[in-house]
């Protein structure tokens, strides 16, 4: 019997929380697609000549076929294979752990790995160190799938032709006798930012004896401002580091410093401590974002403020005008008056009460202030910031600056572009990346024709160019040599974090495919002994001094994963008071306009700059803020969009025209589709890099990567190539009147291109499913969280029809999640993807409304009612709530009520379970589950090909439709990344998330097993968790016994923000949710706006 | 009217009710029978690569189970053992049997020997050695009379009824656990006095149990089960994750 759920009617004032568009209008469309059980194709047939009926009967005739033979009866021969000899430290079937560190741009982090029979299979923080506290980000998380990724690199290609790797060791010798003759002239490097020290000092040692060499560090974003900023502003080799901790003021310019991408958790974990709050006699930090896109921390702001990305200078020039008027600060006004003048100013009008705020709330907290630049936004921009900081007293408060070791000699890619097309580069060693791909368009001047040439271009004329990759990408197509590259989990290595602080890299697995690493690349080319272990690594090592006994210090290194013995100390560092604004850096473009609109180039948050192209859980990862999978789009605020006369999913053509010195404008073209974003600024375009290698159905169009087809695998078919526009002139943002640029244009073409975005489905209509306040309406009424409007008016709640087990277990299981701290950052999604053995369904499959998540994070812009239902009237800036939505584990839940097999049970300490083996797929629970966390498999997406496309005469289908006629069965390498404690579940099967349960039996098991013959059964408090618990870079989610009042989320629980969603419906659930708080200025123009209670009947008018 | 048919006919209509309630019956019987683990599982004997006498290495010999099996109390599988552990005493014993060739391959070569799987669960059952094992749950109770086995058959159905037989009433099963590898373990080893001054006895018992010549299994059982806190899952999460 299907339960009748009754809820409140939804109130016409107050706040108004939307998922799209599509819903803020109430598109038909959107009715349609909110009022199905599954969306699109999921349960009919389509087509007249098939009935039901005709598909019944082929159906029985063909088990009746089935049946004839009886075949497979005979039992299957399996074998027990046991090691010849023993492997230290393994117990068969045990999990195994080992501290190793995740290298990245932006310092590494800490890691834990876990091991089964020899594999790495998951990825956690290290909970000893304070860069990660056990905390990871979605990149960490996925790239354990790299390491499998079926398509990478598996062979020493030499000429286009399959090499061995002892030839290419010959070569080597053979290359180093020549470059030793030389000095190294002619030599240079082309490397990514690893952090490594070991890679330091075999530089340095090859530097010694090659001093003609040349070391380029190229990261499409790892900007030079930062660095060179701090420089000026604090003396050679300085970093300035925030700590957000300190900080209750904070203002961010264009600076997406919650993006745990980035990599810095400490950050974020600092951050967002100051935003728990317990009791209403708490305090929290406030933090004022002005951006031109929305980002994850624009959808944590108190304020935010719109501004295009080229216009944020001059916001920052308005704000320490203010600033230098109210502290009088020298340091600022030296720095202000190197500016050139007023003139600068792009003619832009900002809300003058809105900067004269934020600077009155700024000079209010000396020293515990902050303000942050984007690491886009220009040299002069970052320093003027730090001037700020300097004037409101927050260094080596809220701002603190560490010297970190820096080789002068590093060039930039410019440098080298310029070098290579002066001909003195004759061997090139390109050490990861890809820079065909993502090097910036029109690095260099051709010499004869005077046009831009780009780094395809320069990379023909380097004689002889050794490459060691990942893939064989574009750049290895364009190299003598490729080289696979090894993954630093099946490598030697070692790392700094952003901190400075030291930290292991140990191999989990020997190179799969025989890659080699850079540093083991470095040694040969230096001559060294054949290396096979950790011999380079411990001579860095010694160089540190570790106190005592070699060994010890070395395994205790290992074995910690970190070096507690050198530890980075802040320096005591002003602001030098004669920093001025260097020539030149202060671009001063106009504000752009619907004629001339800015094209700003940013990470992605799944791609970051492409180098996980190739990762189906990031490819179908939704964007945090778009909840947009496999693709990016150029994203347009709705007002933009309208004047366009565009909306989400039309291919406009982007032209950037520039100056050249030939005197006819270069073009630079792109086609991309829109993505109508609600809280964009307007007349700006963001377009996400990372996207874009091969789309072969839209060939012939100037976009996509024409040039970058043979990249294989997963990224065939996904986004659009936004480096087509980035220059080494304007990397970060174009604008008309920047640098070089006479003109932007946006033209729409005509046509449109399908994308998957998961926002609108699985919708829940307003009922109180996020509920927030101001600090001082929760001050005022701390409980505002526990009822909605109109819950006492409904019927009574129905009595549960079915009786689930009594809850008798000594442990109850529960969780609670935390809205206040909760970023979207979306690495729980994919940690608990990695735990669960979560499938990938491709592109096609997740527009269908199949994506098979078990965890989902909602997504709700917010703004005031009453709003005009008009089309075309969209609030300006919204606000953005971000919510993960589990499986709520109702005790009395609707789904188990429904299943006709009993498939979906309860169990005695509160899991709602599932049985896949007894599951028929008759999908009632979904039907009848109020949350809609259940996924049903509707292809056999762990076995069958997904995503790809055969070509039958004159159709183009995706492969899973041909299912049984495709290849079954997942590559070898996909299958080792498997948990071997989770089924894999086939088709036809319903799933959800289960608790980790998998996490709770092995520690229950762990507890009878010590409890041996005894009674004390129980397991150890908050001793184990969930996977996207242990993930979460904030301890937004927080899992454990409910019934101990000591837990930690007991703890949660009891606070009084604590609600339970739909909880009228008499459901219990066992997810309850902390609402939200947010801190607003009320001397701000646009304070009345913000967090404004959500339950709240009527405004003030 | 003639009679068309002759009188025998009459009894077709009662003979098809009873040949049906045979062929219908026997069918049930025999599926009852014959489709269930308990046949098509119980005495499946496969030739392994070298015919371990359990019988001679255990009850001859008095090697513990662990020796070989030498993860049992730690991880869920209880592994095979490795070459290495045989090696351990046939560089010195049976040398040159023939039999061990397999095995001495394997140390010479490194290629490890292939045991034919005989227990094997699917894939989506999840059992834990070490929470048997060290919970009074002996290897007899789901192995069979392994230590008197020439050569090892599956002794027991291993299907999901049987499990939950003992899931649902531990006390049938539970020994004490300084027994639980002694395979030729009985009730009537137990001695009362000792066993209650060590274990106690069940909250309702009738009678001081330890003033009895003999226990029962129910009585040791039960015992066993509230002095340990005894609790096997007989929901699905217990076994299916």
């Amino acid at each position: 019997m299907k339960r009748v759920f009754h809820h409140p009617p939804e109130s016409t004032t107050g706040k108004h929380y939307w998922r799209g568009l599509g819903e803020y209008s109430n598109s038909p469309e959107f009715r349609q697609w909110l009022e199905r059980e599954f969306p699109a194709g999921a349960a009919e047939l389509n087509g007249n000549e098939w009935s039901r009926r005709d598909f019944l009967k082929l159906m029985s005739a063909s088990m009746a076929l089935a049946g004839v033979g009886l075949t497979s009866c005979r039992r299957p021969e399996l074998h027990l294979v046991p090691f010849t000899k023993n492997v230290e430290w393994t117990i068969p079937g045990k999990f195994l752990y080992y501290a190793t560190a995740m290298p990245r741009r932006n310092g590494a982090i800490p890691l834990i790995a876990t091991t089964v029979d020899g594999r790495p299979i998951k990825l956690e923080g290290n909970p000893l160190h304070p860069a990660s506290r056990g905390a990871t980000d979605t990149f960490t998380q996925a790239s354990i799938l790299d390491l499998y990724d079926p398509t990478r690199s598996k062979r020493f290609v030499r000429d286009g032709k399959t090499s061995k790797r002892e030839d290419f060791e010959a070569y080597v010798r053979e290359l180093r006798n020549k470059l030793v003759a030389d000095h190294g002239d002619g030599l240079a490097f082309l490397v990514e930012e690893t952090n490594s020290p070991t890679r330091e000092r075999l530089r340095g040692e090859l530097e010694k004896n090659l001093p003609g060499m040349r070391w380029c560090v190229y990261e499409p974003f790892l900007s030079q401002g930062t660095s060179a900023a701090a420089q000026t502003a604090f003396g050679v080799g300085a970093r300035a580091i925030p700590r957000f901790d300190r900080a209750d003021i904070i203002l961010a310019l264009d600076s997406d410093f919650l993006d745990c991408g980035q990599g810095d958790l400490a950050s974020v974990r600092a951050f967002t401590s100051r935003r728990r709050v317990s009791t209403p006699k708490d305090s929290m930090n406030r933090l004022y974002v002005v951006e031109n896109r929305f980002t994850l921390t624009g959808a944590v702001a108190d304020h935010r403020l719109r501004c295009p990305a080229s216009q944020i200078a001059a916001i920052t020039h308005a704000l320490a005008a203010k600033i230098l008027a109210g502290t009088n600060d020298s340091a600022l006004g030296s720095v202000m008056g190197s500016i050139q003048g007023p003139a600068a100013f792009g003619g832009h009008t900002f809300d003058e009460q809105w900067i004269t705020g934020l600077a009155n709330d700024l000079m209010a907290k000396p020293g515990a202030s902050l303000v942050l630049a984007g690491s886009s936004q220009p040299v002069a921009v970052q320093l003027l910031a730090y001037a700020i900081n300097a004037a409101l007293k927050n260094l080596g408060q809220t701002l603190v600056v560490r010297q970190v070791p820096r080789n002068p000699r590093t060039i930039d890619i410019s440098q080298l572009a310029a070098d290579i097309n002066d001909g003195r580069i004759k061997q090139l060693f390109i050490l990861g990346g890809d820079p065909v791909y993502n090097a910036p368009r029109g690095l260099a001047q051709d010499k004869q024709k005077g046009l831009p040439l780009d780094w395809a271009e320069l990379q023909k004329r380097v004689p002889e160019i050794v490459r060691l990759g990942y893939h064989e990408d574009a750049t290895s197509k364009l190299s003598q040599w490729h080289v696979p590259a090894a993954h630093y989990l099946e490598s030697w290595g070692d790392a700094l974090t952003a901190d400075g602080d030291y930290l292991s890299i140990q191999p989990m697995i020997l190179p799969i495919f025989g890659g080699l690493s850079e540093i083991e690349l470095l040694n040969e080319l230096l001559g060294g002994p054949k290396i096979e272990g950790p011999e380079l690594i411990q001579e860095t090592f010694r160089s540190t001094n570790p106190s005592g006994d070699f060994q010890t210090a070395w395994s205790r290194f290992l074995h910690d994963g970190f070096a507690a013995h050198v530890q980075p100390r802040d320096q005591t560092s002003s602001f030098s008071a004669n920093a001025g604004v260097p020539q030149n850096s202060w671009t001063s473009s106009p504000a752009p306009t619907p004629d001339l609109p800015e094209i700003v180039l940013t990470a992605s948050y799944s791609m970051d700059d492409g180098r996980y192209a190739n990762n189906g859980w990031l490819q179908e990862l939704p964007d945090p803020i778009t909840k947009l999978t496999w693709d990016n789009g150029a994203l347009i605020s709705p007002a933009y969009a309208k004047k366009l006369g565009v909306l989400t999913g039309d291919l406009v053509e982007i032209t950037i025209n520039e100056k050249s010195a030939v005197g006819q404008p270069v073009k630079r073209e792109l086609v991309i589709a829109a993505l109508v974003s609600p809280g964009h600024a307007d007349s700006s375009i963001s377009i996400p890099l990372g996207y874009g290698r091969k789309m072969p159905e839209f060939d012939g169009l100037p976009y996509a990567g024409a040039a970058l087809k043979e990249r294989p695998g997963i990224a065939e078919q996904s986004g659009f190539n936004g480096y087509f526009l980035r220059t080494a002139a304007n990397p970060y943002f174009v604008a008309a009147g920047a640098k070089g640029i006479e003109s932007v244009q946006v033209t729409k073409i005509g046509r449109t291109y399908p994308f998957s975005i998961t926002q609108e489905q699985f919708s829940i209509e307003g009922r109180g499913l996020v509920r927030e306040a101001t600090l001082e309406g929760y001050r005022a009424n701390n409980e505002f969280a526990k009822k909605i409007p109109g819950e006492d008016e409904l019927p009574h709640p129905p009595p549960s029809i079915y009786t689930h087990p009594p809850l008798k277990a000594p442990q109850q299981w529960g969780m609670s999640i935390d809205l206040n701290v909760c970023t979207g950052c979306s690495a729980c999604v994919i940690a608990c993807q990695a735990e669960n053995n979560v499938p990938v369904v491709g592109k096609l499959q997740v527009s269908h409304g199949r994506i098979m998540h078990w965890l989902r994070i909602d997504r709700y812009y917010a703004s005031r009612k009453p709003y005009n239902q008009d089309r075309g009237e969209w609030p300006e800036n919204p606000e953005i709530v971000h919510q993960p939505m589990p499986c709520q584990h109702c005790e009395n839940a609707p789904c188990e009520t429904v299943c006709p097999v009993n498939a979906t049970v309860h169990s005695e300490d509160g899991l709602n379970v599932m049985a896949y083996n007894r599951c028929i797929g008759t999908r009632f629970c979904s039907n009848n589950c109020p949350y809609k966390v259940r996924r049903f498999n509707f292809f056999d997406y762990n076995q069958r090909p997904v995503g790809k496309r055969k070509i039958v005469g004159a159709f183009n289908i995706y492969e899973e439709y041909f299912a049984p006629l495709t290849t079954k069965g997942a590559p070898d390498t996909i299958k080792m990344q498997k948990n071997p404690n989770v089924t894999v579940r086939m088709r036809g099967v319903m799933e959800k998330c289960t608790f980790c349960v998998q996490r709770i039996e092995e520690a229950k098991i762990a507890a009878l097993a010590r409890a041996g013959a005894s009674p004390e059964t129980r397991i150890p408090r908050d001793s184990f968790t969930t996977a996207c618990a242990q993930a979460c870079p904030t301890e937004a989610i927080v899992f454990g016994d409910i019934k101990d009042p000591e837990s930690h989320v007991s703890k949660m629980k009891q606070q009084d923000r604590n609600y339970r969603i739909l909880d009228y419906l008499n459901v219990v659930p066992r997810v309850s949710y902390l609402a939200r708080i947010r801190n607003p200025n009320p001397k701000m123009p646009d304070a009345e706006n913000i967090g404004v209670a959500s339950l709240q009947e009527k405004l003030p008018e | 009217m003639a009679n068309f048919f002759p009188r025998w006919t009459n009894w077709i209509p009662i003979k098809l009710v009873i040949c049906g309630i045979i062929a219908v019956g026997g069918l049930t019987a025999a599926t009852w029978y014959y489709a269930t683990p308990k046949y098509t599982k119980i005495g499946y004997e496969p030739i392994q690569p070298v015919p371990f006498p359990h019988d001679i290495h255990v009850t001859q010999l008095g090697m513990d189970c662990r020796y070989c099996h030498s993860f049992v109390e730690m991880a869920a599988q209880s592994n095979v053992p490795n070459t290495q552990t045989c090696m351990n005493c046939h560089t010195q014993v049976q040398k040159d049997n023939p039999k061990l060739e397999p095995v001495r391959a394997s140390w010479k070569t490194g290629n490890p020997v292939e045991w034919v799987w005989i227990y094997r669960t699917v894939d989506y059952v999840y059992y834990n050695h070490a929470a048997h094992v060290n919970r009074g749950i002996s290897c007899f109770s789901c192995h069979g009379p392994v230590n008197h086995m020439s050569t090892v058959y599956l002794a027991k159905p291993h299907s999901m009824a049987w499990c939950l037989e003992c899931h649902r009433h531990p006390e049938n099963f539970l020994r004490p656990d300084d027994q639980v590898f002694n395979l030729d373990w009985k009730p009537d080893d137990v001695k009362p006095a000792d066993f209650v001054a060590k274990y106690g006895q069940p909250l309702d018992a009738r009678e001081d149990l330890s003033k009895k010549k003999k226990l029962s299994q129910t009585e040791i059982g039960q015992t066993l089960k509230e002095h340990w806190n005894i609790n096997p899952p007989t929901n699905c999460q217990g076994c299916h994750r």
